[in-house]
């Protein structure tokens, strides 16, 4: 007899196939459940039939298949990142977790002076991924931020971020680049498998008026110190 | 795309096995490599107080595979497979407690088989296919499957119903806004719990599957958890600036060459406006 999957569809309750089973064996049971003995199948799979199962196909089945308990929703939280150093630019400032706006774009920290870490994506503690800061290059109450001076990063400059308990990360830069944000390959920006790394974040380049815009992003990229 | 589950790096070759899980003295055939368009199956054991073997297509393919436990995911060609249980350490899988049964596995599709008690409390065996399609920004994914041997549920978050009347072997998925919830079970139209109250994290890109299991008879119920990630999208851009204070226009600066901006690989490769390399120097 043939299961054919239920595949659900977002926000539904479904009701998948249950395998019509056969072959159940009491002796087994008996001992487990007292009051278990032979019994009819479940409700009858809407297709099952009683010709024989299709020959299995010749397929080279995996070895080392892992097991583990089934509780990955228990994993433990790795800590967010507090504080963002770069001496050589004068930018000392805390870091507050951010997420994403309803047009699907990273919320950026109301102030200039406080950077926002994408908290959906690596930190400086995971074991993999891209950690990245961003902060407003400027903003009407405050004129320019810290960020602004990103673009005269260089390569060699160090970055420290500590994160809330107290662990202090240290990366030297590796890029600085000004990308036309229609080019940004954001996919690669916020990488969560390859290895780990520290993005900074902002605008730059060309002020267009008529969409309250800028035309680039300023991306400093930093690589962990050994 | 086709998300893939959290352990998919670990599928072949050298693996942290648990104490529990040690594959018999067969002579296997060496694993094939993941192809493109294969089946993810991974195989969850929820029927409490049954140490099995679980056998696929006659051959041994989980050995002392205990109560609770998560295996997989499998990458397997699209096919029909055919799955029978047994006691631990049978010694073929002529007498099995459940099955044999056919699984039906489409290409390019993510499957939690499961081994579990129907409302009844007779073990059965389920075939789900899991949503790995990508979440909405900022959404995380929880689907809550009914596997055990109880009336219909209702699942609460906070005390309040987000769920009802969900009956073994349904499930329903819902898309939420990342964060913890506080998740408890209980027999439809009432609030006592008969499972939790736990706290359930909705993780952004990430599909958290929670089973109910085990028998409320025998006191036993319990959640077990599944997660499956990658199904997040980055974000659609970073609009980090208000005023216009920082305006360098769209020319070059000293000592940078002008060039379109490339598009994928651009940080570590492509033309850009300006970049500075071990080596250069700009002038300020």
């Amino acid at each position: 007899m043939t299961l054919q999957p239920r595949s659900s569809r977002p926000v539904t309750t479904s009701r998948p196939r249950v395998l019509a089973v056969t072959g159940l064996v009491a002796a087994v049971l008996v001992a487990c459940s007292p009051s278990a003995g032979p019994s009819d199948p479940a409700d009858p799979a809407p297709t099952a039939s009683t010709a024989p199962a299709p020959e299995a196909p010749a397929v080279v089945l995996p070895q080392d298949i892992p097991v583990r308990v089934a509780d990955d929703a228990s994993t433990a939280p790795v800590p967010a990142p507090a504080r963002l150093v770069v001496a050589d630019l004068d930018v000392d400032m805390a870091v507050i977790g951010v997420g994403t706006e309803a047009d699907g774009t990273m919320t950026l920290p109301a102030s200039a002076a406080d950077a926002g870490w994408y908290r959906f994506g690596s930190a400086p503690a995971s074991p993999s991924g891209t950690t990245v800061l961003a902060s407003h290059v400027d903003t009407r109450a405050e004129g320019l931020g810290p960020f602004a001076r990103l673009r005269e990063a260089q390569v060699g400059t160090a970055v420290s971020v500590t994160d809330e308990d107290g662990t202090v990360h240290g990366y030297t830069v590796s890029s600085v680049d000004r990308i036309a944000k229609t080019n940004v390959p954001l996919d690669e920006v916020f990488d969560r498998d390859g290895p780990p790394r520290l993005v900074l974040l902002t605008c730059g380049g060309a002020w267009d008026a008529s969409i309250g815009h800028y035309e680039d992003n300023v991306i400093v990229t930093a690589v962990p110190d050994a | 795309m086709n998300a893939r589950p959290q352990a998919r790096r670990t599928m072949f070759g050298a693996l942290a096995l648990t104490a529990a899980t040690t594959l018999a003295g067969l002579t296997m055939i060496p694993a094939a490599q993941a192809a493109e368009g294969d089946a993810q199956l991974s195989v969850l054991h929820a029927v409490p107080g049954l140490t099995v073997d679980v056998w696929v297509n006659g051959e041994r393919t989980l050995d002392d595979f205990t109560p609770g436990s998560l295996a997989g995911p499998l990458e397997l060609p699209a096919g029909t497979y055919s799955v029978a249980i047994t006691a631990a350490d049978a010694a073929d899988a002529s007498s099995p407690a459940i099955g044999p049964v056919d699984l039906s596995l489409t290409g390019n599709t993510n499957y939690t088989a499961v081994a579990h008690l129907d409302a009844s409390g007779a073990p059965t065996a389920t075939l789900f296919t899991n949503d790995t399609s990508t979440t909405p920004a900022g959404d995380g994914r929880l689907t809550v499957r009914h596997v055990a041997a109880a009336p219909a549920v209702d699942v609460l978050a906070g005390g309040t119903p987000v769920i009802t009347n969900l009956a073994n072997p349904d499930e329903k998925v819902l898309d939420l806004p990342a964060g913890t919830l506080s998740v408890s079970v209980a027999a439809t139209g009432t609030t006592t719990p008969v499972i939790g109250p736990a706290d359930v994290p909705v993780t952004e890109g990430v599909n958290t599957i929670v089973y109910a299991w085990g028998s409320l008879a025998d006191g036993n119920l319990a959640l077990a958890t599944q997660t499956i990630d990658g199904l997040h999208a980055s974000p659609a851009g970073v609009p980090a600036g208000e005023v216009g204070l920082a305006d360098t226009g769209s020319g070059n600066g000293p000592a940078m060459g002008v060039a379109a901006a490339a598009s994928a690989g651009v940080l570590a490769l492509g033309a850009v406006l300006y970049r500075r390399r071990s080596g250069a120097h700009a002038d300020r």
